[in-house]
């Protein structure tokens, strides 16, 4: 596994001339799915490069109908999908491109805000401190920051004993529906292969764990969304979580490859 | 349990309604509208009412092992389950395709990137 020496450097996040990763020094890349966020990925990607880490960073575009790709690609390389394909189509996109390009890790970030750039770090170190393909960022830990609404909450609980009881492999999980996610290089060439379109986040840890890769979970706070409205909400939320707690039983049913 | 024989007037036009729509259906096949197994499995609709009603000792043969009464009972049990075998196969493609359409949705994204990258003089990653 490569180093996690602390000397990231201080390159830009900006697409042109960025500079080559030192020796020894882990290459990162963000991957920042993104539908119909023109009003929040330029802040976004400015807060990325204040951090002055040098992290690579993928805008993929899902098939915006606004100036999202536009605003981007002034300082990020920018994946623009032809139709929409959902969020695990998008940010699996993400995933190929870090498998081609040979990153150590990636790290998935929404487009919308809600999560804050310097809590990469804070993922980066729970690694060093104890590796696991899979890290994620959980709101319910510290339960700081915005936490969701109560029914989507509550749906969150049953699929957390449904992943915990029916899988092994990461200790308890809290936050299987938290899109900050930090995935190492065996993760990466996992999900390159095969990553879920329906419900990606809780289905992908499913996956990942019957396959026996590791998961755990940091505290983060992450903030309410800047702008745009979730996608699942009301009467969604209780067909979501349905259809979820569907999809990691057949999970669980299927032999490991 | 009769033992009726379908009329004449059923008989030709069964037989009739199956000849027209298996020419429509070859037509077509030919054409390269639809494969062998489309073209076997949309026949049924023509070849199980025709083989009832020409054949109709074979019917009764049929009715008389599964122990069902009225014949038609059997030939529409027959045409569902073709129905059914044909929608797994049609789920199944469907599903592949949807696959493969993500993958060269993405594909093309990348490449399209790639190649944006090599004309900017950019390095890879």
């Amino acid at each position: 596994m490569a180093d996690m020496g602390m000397g990231l450097g201080a390159t830009d996040t900006c697409h042109n001339g960025a500079a080559a990763p030192q020796h020894g020094t882990p290459r990162i890349l963000l991957i920042i799915p993104c539908f119909n966020e023109e009003a929040s990925i330029g802040g976004l990607l400015n807060e990325i490069a204040a951090t002055g880490r040098g992290y690579h960073t993928l805008v993929v575009d899902d098939g915006s109908s606004d100036a999202t790709s536009a605003i981007a690609s002034r300082r990020s390389p920018v994946a623009r999908l032809a139709q929409n394909l959902g969020i695990g189509g998008a940010v699996q996109t993400g995933i190929k491109y870090a498998a081609r390009r040979n990153f150590d890790f990636c790290i998935q970030i929404d487009g919308d805000g809600q999560h804050d750039p310097r809590a990469i770090e804070t993922l980066l170190n729970a690694y060093r401190k104890d590796p696991t393909n899979i890290t994620i960022g959980s709101r319910f830990i510290d339960h700081a920051g915005f936490c969701s609404t109560r029914m989507r909450r509550a749906g969150i609980r049953l699929i957390v004993l449904a992943l915990n009881s029916l899988f092994s492999g990461g200790g308890r999980i809290t936050d299987p529906t938290s899109g900050m996610r930090l995935m190492d290089r065996s993760a990466i060439a996992f999900f390159a292969k095969a990553y879920p379109t329906d419900f990606p986040e809780p289905i992908s840890l499913a996956w990942a764990m019957r396959a026996g890769l590791t998961v755990s979970e940091v505290p983060v706070e992450m903030r309410a969304r800047e702008t745009g409205v979730s996608s699942i909400d009301g009467l969604k939320s209780a067909s979501y979580m349905v259809r979820v707690l569907g999809y990691i039983l057949l999970a669980r049913l299927v032999r490991s490859r | 349990m009769t033992n009726a024989l379908p009329s004449p007037e059923t008989v030709v036009v069964i037989s009739a309604f199956a000849l027209i729509y298996m020419l429509v259906l070859l037509k077509k096949t030919l054409q390269g509208r639809f494969d062998l197994y489309d073209f076997l499995m949309l026949s049924m609709v023509a070849i199980i009412p025709a083989g009832f009603t020409l054949f109709p000792t074979i019917g009764y043969l049929v009715t008389h092992l599964t122990g069902v009464v009225f014949p038609f009972v059997v030939m529409f049990g027959a045409l569902f389950l073709v129905v059914f075998a044909f929608m797994h196969n049609m789920t199944a493609r469907l599903h592949r395709l949807e696959r493969q359409n993500c993958t060269l949705i993405q594909e093309q994204s990348l490449l399209a990137l790639e190649l944006k990258a090599k004309e900017n003089g950019q390095p890879n990653g």
